[in-house]
């Protein structure tokens, strides 16, 4: 593991003292109401954490993945909701930062510098295409300067609230992949119709909406890249938000791990705190083993992805796959060794539980993230 | 407008407490550090006090200790001190309050602090008293345990925090020195932009060697953890608990008389 | 299991329709609500699932009264775990009274019960004391021809809507030897109820903390012997684990045919989700696990049928149907991918009501630890 630098120290103190000071106290609240994390989005713009991916260039502070993986566990582990407002802004802007034209991304992403509270939004599942992103059916079919959208998004976090939006959509359908291509749409463009805002079992500090495109028209200069450069930008977008999930995972599995292991030394049963006894010590022992490997793969991960080296990509679905089953594991877990009161909403590991299945659903299904891993390791 | 804020790095004070090997002080292993909690209201307070005065105030951070401690300086700069001085000393630790009133009154003297903010006591030894003997060594006045500032025209006016919530103010012309204490402010976070432009300001190192030679005036004797008394559960009828409880007050502490 | 007997099967096939029909509609508002549907209520009393174990003479069943408590839970369970948590509370809850109160009391009681359609509670957890059922502290004074009940009791369910409570108390400072049951009833001063809970799931059903300060009880309402309670207690647990058990079987099995259907009917990458083979290998290890679950829990119920001591079977019975369970609607939810995570689709509710059967009437660590015991006991020589 690598030494952290004194600023990475810094940076993370302040991460962790927000989290603990300013997130934590309001946690169970966001949850009960289903409530979009405004005090975090306004303190984090304040702080300069609302958008550390944004280039240099656009004003912002170009943060490495590594360090980013670091504050999305801290956040995680006192409320992933939270540190999901910060996943879904990252993964609003990567489609621009890596497809977009210089020109396009001075336009566009200029304006998150400073303390700016605008939020993005990435919008790539339709109902018919959750796994298989290709059977996607939004068109966008150019008409002189302009290119007319039809289709709709669903699932799409913080969508209704967004001030712009990457959205994935067919330019030639018939090319399969490469007819795919990905456009910046701005909020309050006509035709962009906001569907319901979904009910959810967790994850519920954070907005999840429908999307639909009425004869959307958008400048022809919205379009990121190339037509045809989509499908490839989807990849390498989801390459990477899979090892922010992988992070938000592994604080959500601490955050439990903490909880199980104070309330094991201060609850007494039996004579002696339930901390004395070999099933408790078995199963924390268990779950800090598996938060620790978790922890270790997405930070190497995220590492070789800021080298831009291949090997990130692999270990990122690895990470990705290993985290979010055992956030699954260690909440769940953590529940049972809480008991009844585990399983009452004031204590907020029910919450953790709630929160960790998402982790295995979201930037692909544990079921696509294995079968990308086996055929890239099994390919000759 | 010089102004001098000095901070201390302690430890969490979360973290698992053990004595160390030779029986005189904590061991330092295990444990987590951050800037002393009444240090972060000095340098809150003193870095308003720069943005008030403007370009042609400069701000200053000092700390006494090993390497790591740099990074509560940091922590300073990205709130907004302009420089910081780190007197290297593996074993700051170690010295008592007079030796590092000393060292600091070495660095500052002469150089015409007009402020000099320090936290009211540190919370790993708490004696409370490098402010005030700094403020002798530097022959300046000083006022403790402030819980409101005021600076106008070369003169501070401060409140401070006394018994049973009394508060008294005091005015003085500067050069002076203030201890800091809990309800002063609220320490701002530092905002990563700050934190990253924090690498490019100066922060230099000093031996304590280069600033002066001490004597302490205390050796600290023993350091333990209190007796752990058995603890029992009283049981029985209302009246005879109440005078069970009456007699323990009375005899095994100091509650009754 | 019970295939063989035509009548359990036949009552098991009625059971299942009338909960498809009448309360499986009703589910979601149950769980979204936090309240029990009195139309749901009033069903479960006509199908006499409310008075299983009830003796014969007041309404139960003659025989097969154990296996007949599992199939009404298990079947209710597999659309509404709420609805079959009420079977088996009030089965927990009058296992005391029905086992332990002298006879003018249970004429007296239980057909009003009946009559009235009342609910029992069973109060034993305090805060300080859930595994370990031996520290309870609630005291139970003798006061010539009374008792005088102090202390405070945690998560009962049916706490705020029961007009009968089995309530465990401490008669004398011997561990768990100084225990002993009482009935006490709602109207009685003294007992009020206290904070609701917010659960995870069941949440169709209320729980609450029940504060008793100097409730005064007969003597004759004394259940079973003085300081004998925590036997009682265990006997309840080997009609009750068994029960559970059926009920996390039963939340599997509405898990199950949830995913199979969903996976006929989703298409992904061209084909039917359950063409894919990994969608294969949950649906074969889910089926797979209830199949065993099954097993389990009729052996129990079988066994406590017989009048023979089924400790071992319900505990194995208990913690295998609830991590079962828990493992099944997890892997429930990730068959519907997003879909499933949303309110919209039942998963995630059978999801959050699968994880109190790990827990509840006994923690599946507390379980092992019972097994263990008793496999030594079967082993040693005297």
């Amino acid at each position: 593991m690598k030494h952290l630098t004194e600023e990475q120290k810094v940076l993370l103190e302040m991460v962790r003292d927000v989290a603990d000071r300013e997130i934590a106290p309001r946690a169970i609240e966001l949850d009960e109401k289903h409530a979009f994390p405004e005090h975090a989005q306004k303190l984090f713009a304040e702080l300069g954490l609302l958008n550390p991916l944004l280039p240099a260039e656009q004003g912002g502070t170009e943060m490495d993945n590594e360090t980013f993986v670091m504050i999305l566990e801290e956040i995680g582990r006192v409320c992933a909701s939270t540190a999901l407002l910060l996943i879904a802004q990252a993964d609003g802007m990567l489609p621009i930062i890596h497809g977009g034209s210089p020109v396009l991304k001075e336009k566009f992403l200029r304006r998150f510098a400073g303390s700016s509270t605008l939020l993005t939004a990435f919008a790539a599942t339709e109902p018919s295409a959750g796994s298989d992103l290709l059977a996607m059916k939004t068109r966008a079919v150019k008409k002189g300067d302009k290119y007319v959208i039809n289709g709709q998004k669903c699932f799409i976090t913080n969508g209704s609230l967004a001030d712009i939006i990457s959205l994935y959509a067919y330019t030639d359908p018939e090319r399969g992949p490469k007819g795919m291509s990905v456009f910046v749409v701005e909020k309050g463009t006509p035709g962009l119709i906001y569907g319901r805002n979904e009910k959810k079992m967790g994850m519920r500090g954070c907005v999840n909406s429908q999307l639909f495109f009425e004869n959307m028209e958008i400048p022809a200069e919205n379009l990121i890249g190339a037509e045809g450069d989509g499908f490839a930008n989807l990849m390498k977008a989801l390459s990477i938000n899979r090892v922010f999930c992988a992070a938000q995972a592994v604080g959500i599995a601490q955050g439990a791990l903490e909880r199980s292991i104070s309330h094991a030394r201060e609850r007494v049963q039996f004579g002696k705190p339930i901390a004395d006894l070999a099933p408790i010590q078995f199963m924390i022992a268990d779950m800090a083993t598996a938060v620790e490997a978790a922890r270790l793969l997405t930070r190497e991960a995220a590492q070789w992805l800021d080298e831009k080296d291949k090997k990130g990509v692999l270990l990122g679905g690895m990470a990705k796959t290993l985290a979010s089953d055992t956030a699954m594991r260690v909440t769940t877990d953590a529940v049972q060794i809480l008991g009844g009161a585990g399983y009452m909403q004031e204590y907020g590991v029910e919450r953790m539980m709630r929160d960790a299945k998402l982790t295995q659903i979201y930037t692909g299904t544990n079921q696509i993230t294995r079968l990308v891993t086996g055929r890239t390791l099994l390919r000759s | 407008m010089k102004i001098l804020v000095c901070i201390k790095q302690v430890p969490d004070m979360e973290g698992k407490f053990q004595i160390d090997a030779d029986g005189i002080w904590y061991s330092e292993e295990d444990l987590a550090w951050r800037m002393n909690e009444y240090d972060g209201y000095a340098v809150e307070q003193a870095v308003r006090l720069r943005e008030q005065v403007g370009a042609a105030a400069d701000l200053t951070v000092l700390s006494i200790g090993p390497d790591r401690v740099r990074e509560a300086m940091k922590k300073a700069m990205a709130m907004g001190c302009d420089r910081g001085v780190h007197i290297k000393d593996n074993d700051a630790f170690r010295k008592d309050p007079f030796e590092i009133a000393s060292l600091i009154a070495a660095f500052a003297g002469g150089k015409g602090f007009d402020v000099i903010f320090t936290g009211m006591q540190s919370q790993d030894r708490g004696s409370g008293q490098v402010g005030v003997l700094l403020a002798e060594m530097l022959g300046i006045p000083a006022v403790t345990t402030i819980v409101h500032f005021e600076f106008a025209d070369g003169t501070l006016q401060v409140k401070r925090e006394l018994e049973g919530g009394t508060k008294s103010v005091v005015r003085m012309k500067t050069p002076a020195l203030v201890t800091c204490q809990l309800g002063l402010n609220t320490p701002r976070y530092p905002t990563l932009p700050n934190i990253l432009q924090a690498r490019k300001k100066e922060l230099l190192s000093l031996e304590p060697s280069d600033l002066a030679k001490t004597e302490a005036r205390l050796t600290t004797e023993k350091m333990y953890f209190p007796e752990k008394k058995g603890g029992m559960v009283l049981e029985g009828e209302p009246d005879k608990l109440a005078d069970q409880l009456l007699a323990i007050l009375r005899e095994k502490t100091l509650v009754l008389r | 299991m019970y295939s063989n007997n035509e009548e359990l099967r036949m009552a098991a096939n009625m059971i299942r329709k009338a909960a498809r029909e009448q309360v499986a509609p009703l589910a979601p508002s149950i769980d979204a609500t936090g309240q029990l549907n009195p139309e749901v209520e009033g069903l479960l009393w006509d199908l006499g699932l409310m008075t299983v174990v009830f003796p014969q003479k007041y309404g139960g069943m003659a025989q097969h009264s154990g296996t007949f408590l599992c199939i009404g839970v298990e079947e209710l369970a597999r659309c509404c775990a709420s609805s079959a948590l009420m079977l088996i509370i009030q089965a927990v809850g009058s296992f005391p009274i029905i086992h332990g109160a002298r006879p003018e009391l249970l004429d007296r009681l239980l057909p009003r019960m009946v009559e009235n359609r009342e609910l029992a509670a069973y109060l034993v957890s305090e805060p300080g004391a859930g595994s370990d059922v031996a520290s309870i502290r609630t005291t139970a004074v003798k006061d010539g021809d009374t008792y005088v009940i102090t202390g405070t009791k945690c998560f009962a369910t049916n706490g705020p809507v029961a007009s009968v409570y089995s309530v465990l108390a401490r008669t004398s400072n011997n561990g768990r030897d100084g225990l002993s049951f009482f009935l006490v009833e709602r109207e009685t001063p003294g007992l009020t109820i206290g904070k609701i809970e917010k659960k995870l799931g069941q949440k169709g059903s209320q729980t609450s903390e029940v504060h008793l300060e100097e409730v005064r009880v007969p003597a004759g309402n004394l259940l079973g012997e003085e300081n004998k309670g925590f036997k009682l207690a265990m006997k309840d647990f080997d009609m009750s684990r068994p029960a559970v058990a059926a009920q996390a079987l039963g939340i599997a099995e509405g898990a199950f045919e949830q995913m199979e259907r969903y996976s006929r009917e989703r298409e992904t990458f061209g084909k039917q989700l359950c063409e894919h083979q990994m969608i294969q290998q949950i649906l074969a290890d889910s089926a797979t696990l209830i199949e065993a679950s099954r097993g389990l829990v009729y052996r129990a119920a079988a066994q406590y049928d017989e009048g023979k001591r089924n400790t071992k079977l319900a505990s194995m019975a208990k913690v295998f149907a609830s991590d079962a369970a828990m493992k099944i609607t997890t892997d429930a939810i990730q068959v519907f991918g997003g879909y499933g995570y949303m309110q919209d689709y039942p998963v995630e509710r059978m999801f959050r009501d699968a994880k109190l059967t790990q827990i509840f009437e006994g923690a599946n660590q507390i379980q092992r630890l019972v097994i263990a015991r008793e496999i030594r006991k079967e082993n040693s020589t005297s």
